[in-house]
């Protein structure tokens, strides 16, 4: 009975039911979303850190990987070092210097050039062609972007140029490098031009101030220890440079979009606040509207236990009904912002910031069901404690 | 773009027998240093390099910039020679500004030069802020998506409260409607109310607006630690807002009212059929 007064009564009054699911799925829409903007983008960043399965980075002291042109030394001992770490599995480095290369139609191409140990690299995988490999002098991968705007497929030879002299154009060093394959970086903006070459090419390209230099270091820890664990213990051991955990770096990462953050706290709390004056006026209108019928019911028995519950049954139809049509509108709109958000400059292509992960989820729907409840908690409350006889007296006049 | 970067170190490093050189720091680093003018620190250009000792010279505030806030970098200026000779680049600089003489169109000068010196690219300030200003753009560009939702949102719950409100008015309507006043005028009224009711709702929200933009400055202000200004309510806003909100009100009366007086006084009396 409960549940059939309920429909009944919202089916009564279609335009106003209607409207209200409206505004509730609106309302839903912008909670689910915001539910996915608080910590969708550390979760697909956590996911881009992890995808190669490195856990730790080693950058410069006080840096972040690749936030600054920071280098750190003694690479050679350092990597070493690593690798003979028993909880250490593997670890490599990457250089990250600015080259240019003529493309097919003989134009110079600025790239982003990463030097890697092929063994142990984390940052990109392989489209097409093959790798390179340890100690292959004359071989470079190419991320699309860069095969596009060189020109360039797989086994072309093509002319690479480093410390480019900004005043005369002349390169300070100058090379062939067969395209072995195409790559994806992982960590590459959209249209980024990439290269990869092995670590010793790229430092003879970039110069003498960076032998047995790299940006930043990738290492994987052995099964068993935990990263953050392992990290901190290497980081006593190598004071000189920083090691972070993904973990440390995901920190790190959330304090620079703790605007987001906030943003997304504070318009989830205005899309609750919006549903619950919108289902809490329609009941409360609705409640009075039909106060002679429940006073009448009331006089006939109907106890006031079933009255509470019909009322909060309306509320709960009308967030359940608002909330999946808000899970409909929120998908759709976090697609929409997410395309808006991503164009970001400098942020890694395969990032996203609205990411519906199941906890998110349900900790909308859940805030949604007990903002419903709340704002029906004070029409039921009127409906059962409704004065039947002088009610019932004032409809008979 | 080259970047001026360095590494401040606290602890000795390999230091070169030179006279000290003088630096300025921006407050915040002075702070986290817990250095004062005339205090010593040594500077490098890596964390393992050759470092120079250093004498604070100065402590300054520098210009708040948006496009640096959440990166919260600290901030220390060097001599140019200084800097050049840590970088390991003498005499080269990143960027040389020019100031045109006044008449001057900067992008004529710049084609200008940029014919008679080669190996430079000049470009106008106007053109560096345009490309500068994308991460700004993408700001704002969801700054009005989110407003689209919530306009979207006020507007479908306007117009439900509007309706309910003006249903709520039916046993006075039928009343009017008996005692002879014409559909037109009790009409009239109900918009009149809608669009006082509008008209207050509006001022309320341009007060609330007003008093939740100086919490949110005041609150980002402490956060990062700067003089920006993170909301700004500005007079074109509160027109653009109160006007909007004017507009829908009204419209929703407009709505609700014609629903209820096209039905008959008996029919809102709750008597018909």
């Amino acid at each position: 009975m409960t549940w059939s007064w309920a429909w009944r009564d919202l089916f009564r009054h279609r335009g106003r039911t209607l409207l209200a699911l409206l505004g509730v799925g609106v309302s839903a829409a912008l909670l689910l979303d915001m539910m996915m903007l608080s910590g969708g983008i550390e979760r697909s960043f956590e996911r881009l850190l992890l995808s190669r399965g490195y856990q730790l980075r080693v950058s410069p002291s006080g840096t972040l990987p690749f936030d600054t042109e920071a280098t750190v030394g003694d690479v050679t001992a350092l990597v070493s070092g690593l690798r003979a770490d028993p909880e250490v599995e593997d670890a490599g480095a990457i250089l990250g210097l600015a080259v240019q290369a003529k493309s097919a139609a003989g134009t110079a191409v600025s790239l982003v050039g990463y030097g890697v140990q092929p063994e142990a690299q984390g940052i990109y995988v392989l489209e097409s062609g093959r790798d390179i490999t340890p100690g292959d002098s004359n071989g470079v991968v190419l991320g699309l972007p860069a095969a596009t705007q060189l020109g360039a497929s797989v086994g072309d030879t093509l002319r690479f140029f480093g410390r480019l002299d900004p005043q005369t154009a002349a390169p300070g060093a100058e090379r062939s490098l067969v395209v072995r394959g195409v790559v994806r970086f992982l960590y590459d903006a959209r249209d980024q031009p990439s290269v990869a070459l092995t670590l010793d090419v790229a430092r003879w390209l970039a110069g003498p101030a960076f032998r047995d230099r790299a940006s930043v270091l990738m290492v994987r820890v052995a099964e068993g220890p935990a990263p953050a664990t392992v990290a901190a213990r290497l980081q006593r051991e190598w004071p000189a440079v920083g090691i972070s955990s993904v973990d440390d770096l995901v920190v790190q990462f959330r304090l620079r979009l703790t605007y987001f953050r906030q943003l997304s706290l504070i318009l989830g709390a205005i899309a609750l606040v919006v549903t619950v004056l919108l289902v809490g006026t329609l009941l409360t209108i609705t409640v009075h509207e039909r106060l002679p019928e429940i006073a009448t019911l009331r006089a006939l028995g109907v106890a006031r236990r079933t009255i509470l519950l019909q009322v909060l049954a309306q509320g709960a139809v009308l967030t359940v009904g608002g909330g999946m049509l808000g899970l409909v509108l929120g998908l759709i709109t976090a697609r929409w912002l997410d395309t808006i958000l991503t164009a970001f400059p400098g942020l890694p292509a395969s990032v996203s910031f609205f990411v519906a992960a199941p906890r998110p989820l349900a900790l909308a729907a859940l805030t949604l069901a007990l903002t419903g409840l709340l704002a029906g908690l004070w029409p039921a409350w009127q409906a059962a404690r409704a004065p039947i006889a002088h009610t019932l007296r004032q409809e008979a006049t | 773009m080259h970047r001026l970067l360095l590494a401040l170190l606290l602890f000795p490093v390999t230091l070169l027998a030179q006279e000290p050189i003088g630096v300025a720091l921006e407050r915040r680093l002075a702070e986290q240093l817990r250095l004062d003018v005339g205090d010593s620190l040594t500077v490098a250009r890596e964390v393992d390099g050759v470092g120079r000792t250093a004498r604070v010279e100065a402590i300054y505030e520098p210009r708040a910039d948006p496009a640096t806030i959440m990166r919260q970098d600290y901030r220390i200026r060097l001599h140019l020679p200084d800097a050049a000779e840590l970088l390991g680049t003498p005499d080269r600089v990143d960027r040389i500004g020019l100031a045109v003489m006044p008449g001057v169109d900067p992008r004529v000068a710049a084609e200008q030069l940029e014919r008679t010196a080669f190996g430079y690219d000049l470009i106008p300030t106007a053109e560096v802020a345009a490309e500068s200003s994308t991460t700004f753009l993408v700001v704002s560009r969801f700054h009005r998506a989110i407003a689209i939702i919530s306009i979207l949102a006020s507007a479908i719950f306007l117009l439900c409260l509007m309706l309910l409100k003006i249903e709520a008015r039916k046993l006075d309507v039928a009343m009017l409607r008996f005692t002879g006043i014409s559909r037109r005028t009790v009409a009239a009224a109900l918009i009149l109310e809608a669009t006082v009711i509008a008209s207050v709702g509006s001022v309320v929200g341009a007060v609330l607006a007003a008093g939740a933009s100086a919490v949110v400055n005041w609150h980002y202000r402490r956060l990062f630690d700067t003089t920006l200004l993170f909301s700004l309510l500005s007079v074109e806003t509160v027109l653009w807002a109160v006007g909007l909100s004017l507009l829908l009100g009204i419209a929703t009366g407009a709505i609700a009212a014609w629903r209820l007086v096209r039905q008959s006084p008996l029919a809102l009396w709750g008597r018909a059929g």
